[in-house]
């Protein structure tokens, strides 16, 4: 069930809220018990088959975790091999449906072993609902779990807000909440629920999805071999930045928004990445919540053991910055590229996620490198940070558009084409109604090489306007969770200190004035239902 | 060794490692609150902190401290083992 559905937002979500409400106010146990209910049903809507794909692994992981706590203490080394076999099975789990045609493919690209590709049926949301599970058994084997029931286990992992597409949450954050949650209707968690809610519909129905109607067929154009110009391939690579910029952070002030309606706060997941200042920044901004897994279970283990024993040699671990560049590699670039590796590989199984990955570790090198090289060059802190930031935003900005060009297109020939596009390869060209609306101008531009093209000059302006209005957006305003800071609307939100000018005038308030904007929000967002697109992340 | 202590050598090993003297640690200081204390700093930190305070600490321990203070406690737990 799709949170951009009518099913879903007439059909669901209000009768579910009205018994949960009902419920709880005879009795907590009873309202929760029907919170896991619900779940299942959301989780079965699209298709049922996903319960009965789901439901052994998640019984699996049950029994691995109770086994953990009954011999935790006792037999420490037993508790390793037994997290080690869980952390193993359940990536063959995500491994089997998820990887295993393309790994068949990749072996008939490299060998031309001539294997026929297996059909999985992917079962939702595997990749969010697995890493949860891993996340839950170290918890379990670190002690930091101290007693779970069989009901609070299914109501993390099932409670329905989060779990297609996260955030990736931890027991520890979660259950906590559950068992304090009152369970009733709460004025200030429906308003904040609500205004979350429809702020994110209207980011993902009127800002994301017309967007991807625009880009996809220079996306499908360029994986044909079609070269596309100057301003197209641009338009590309904004536009599929803006689109996925939208539609995540619009999924995720939703299921902020769904979870606040039960009482329940979702940690950070989206706080406007495209404001980021260097790329190390960036991943701190969007997705946090995978950042967050990737570098407590992937990339801090490895480098904590890798500096470890570079510590044990006599090494000394102060100082990096002073490291030569063989240790900069070891220490910090293998790790680095090998998580970000796995992070290509989590969002697809395919070349152009994995080569994402890729590119993205060797960006993150580069700006840890710059860490550690800038305070020789430059060494004034204060001064580096006021005169550089223009320059280290734009340097971000086109780190991540570049990269955004292979995370949407089809194919690695397709990114490549696109890549070219954007550096004037195939040259420039506009409407050859604009160039003539532009009079002097246009006459100029064709001097100058720009050919005019028989496509739509209305798409056209239509698609630049759009972009211009979506990057002030992205770039210039508050996002929701400063609007909403002193309601505290997500986990690590703190609660909002004297806000700035602009923040002041427009931060969220139980007012009329706020009552009519965001009706007039919510009318909006459903008008524009209709049409079903799913989140991009959905698919991961 | 007091708190109060093992936060003032915290600090200087901070300071040291990010080349800023600048930063105080107070025990409610978390990782976001100190620009450029990344996660490959963070772990340079902590190996650092393990060979200042003879102390070894677990890594689902690292992966969770969530302030500069649940550190100084983890220190203070590891010299009484």
């Amino acid at each position: 069930m799709l949170f951009n559905s009518y099913i879903f937002i007439f059909g669901f979500l209000p009768p579910v809220l009205a018994v949960f409400y009902v419920l709880g106010a005879r009795s907590r146990e009873a309202a929760l018990s029907w919170l896991i209910a619900a779940s299942l049903l959301f989780y079965a809507w699209w298709r049922p088959l996903n319960i009965l794909l789901i439901a052994p692994s998640i019984l699996i992981n049950y029994g691995i975790a109770c086994y953990l706590k009954r011999i935790g203490h006792s037999n420490p080394a037993r508790a390793q091999v037994v997290l080690i076999g869980g952390v193993v099975f359940n990536l063959c789990f995500l491994g089997y449906f998820k990887y295993i045609a393309f790994g068949e493919q990749a072996l008939n690209d490299l060998f031309d072993a001539g294997l026929p590709l297996t059909q999985v049926i992917l079962p939702l949301g595997i990749s969010f609902i697995t890493f949860q599970k891993i996340a839950f058994l170290v918890d379990v084997h670190a002690g930091r779990i101290e007693r779970f029931t069989f009901r609070e286990y299914a109501l993390f992992v099932l409670f329905f807000p989060q779990i297609i597409a996260g955030p990736i949450v931890h027991y520890r954050e979660m259950m906590p909440q559950f068992k304090v949650a009152p369970c009733r209707f709460d004025a200030e968690d429906v308003s904040v629920g609500i205004c979350l809610f429809f702020f994110g519909l209207a980011k993902k129905l009127i800002l994301a999805d017309p967007l991807g109607r625009v880009i996809g067929p220079l996306y499908d154009n360029a994986a044909s071999g079609v070269p596309q110009s100057l301003a197209d391939a641009w338009i590309a690579a904004l536009g599929f930045t803006l689109q996925i910029y939208f539609d995540f952070s619009g999924y995720c002030d939703m299921a902020l928004g769904i979870a606040r309606l039960f009482g329940i706060k979702l940690p950070v997941n989206f706080n406007s990445p495209l404001k980021a200042r260097s790329v190390i920044d960036f991943w701190a901004r969007w997705h946090i919540t995978l950042t967050r897994f990737l570098t407590a279970y992937i990339y801090m283990p490895m480098t904590l053991y890798l500096m470890r024993r570079r510590a044990a040699n006599g090494q000394p671990a102060r100082r990096a910055r002073d490291a030569k560049v063989a240790t900069f590699l070891g220490l910090l670039a293998v790790p680095t590229i090998l998580t970000m590796l796995v992070s290509g590989l989590w969002h697809g199984a395919g070349y152009t996620f994995i080569l994402w990955g890729l590119l993205h570790g060797l960006l993150l090198c580069v700006n840890h490198a710059w860490r550690l090289i800038r305070p020789r060059i430059w060494p004034d802190t204060a001064s580096y940070n006021r005169l550089a930031a223009p320059a280290a935003f734009m340097l971000t900005f086109l780190s991540v558009l570049f990269s955004m060009v292979l995370f949407r297109s089809p194919t690695v020939a397709g990114a490549a084409m696109l890549w070219k596009g954007m550096i004037g390869v195939y040259g420039a060209a506009m409407p050859r109604t604009i160039l003539s609306h532009l009079g002097p101008v246009g006459g100029l531009l064709v001097q100058l090489g720009v050919q005019p093209a028989w496509t739509s000059g209305t798409m056209f302006v239509g698609a630049a306007a759009r972009i211009g209005v979506l990057l002030f957006i992205a770039l210039a305003l508050p996002n929701t969770l400063e609007l909403l800071a002193l309601y505290q609307p997500a986990l690590g939100v703190r609660p909002a200190g004297a806000p700035g000018r602009l923040l002041g005038f427009v931060a969220w308030k139980p007012t009329g004035t706020w009552a009519f904007s965001l009706a007039c929000v919510a009318l909006a967002g459903i008008l524009s239902l209709g049409e079903l697109h799913e989140f991009l992340y959905w698919r991961f | 060794m007091t708190e109060q202590t093992t936060l003032a050598t915290l600090t200087l090993i901070l300071r040291d490692l990010l080349g800023d003297n600048n930063i105080d640690l107070t025990l409610r200081t978390a990782r976001d609150d100190v620009p450029g204390w990344d996660s490959f700093t963070y772990v340079n930190f902590i190996v650092a902190v393990e060979a200042e305070f003879r102390v070894k600490f677990r890594i689902a321990d690292v992966e969770s401290f969530s302030d500069a203070g649940a550190i100084v406690a983890a220190i203070a737990a590891g010299r009484s083992r």
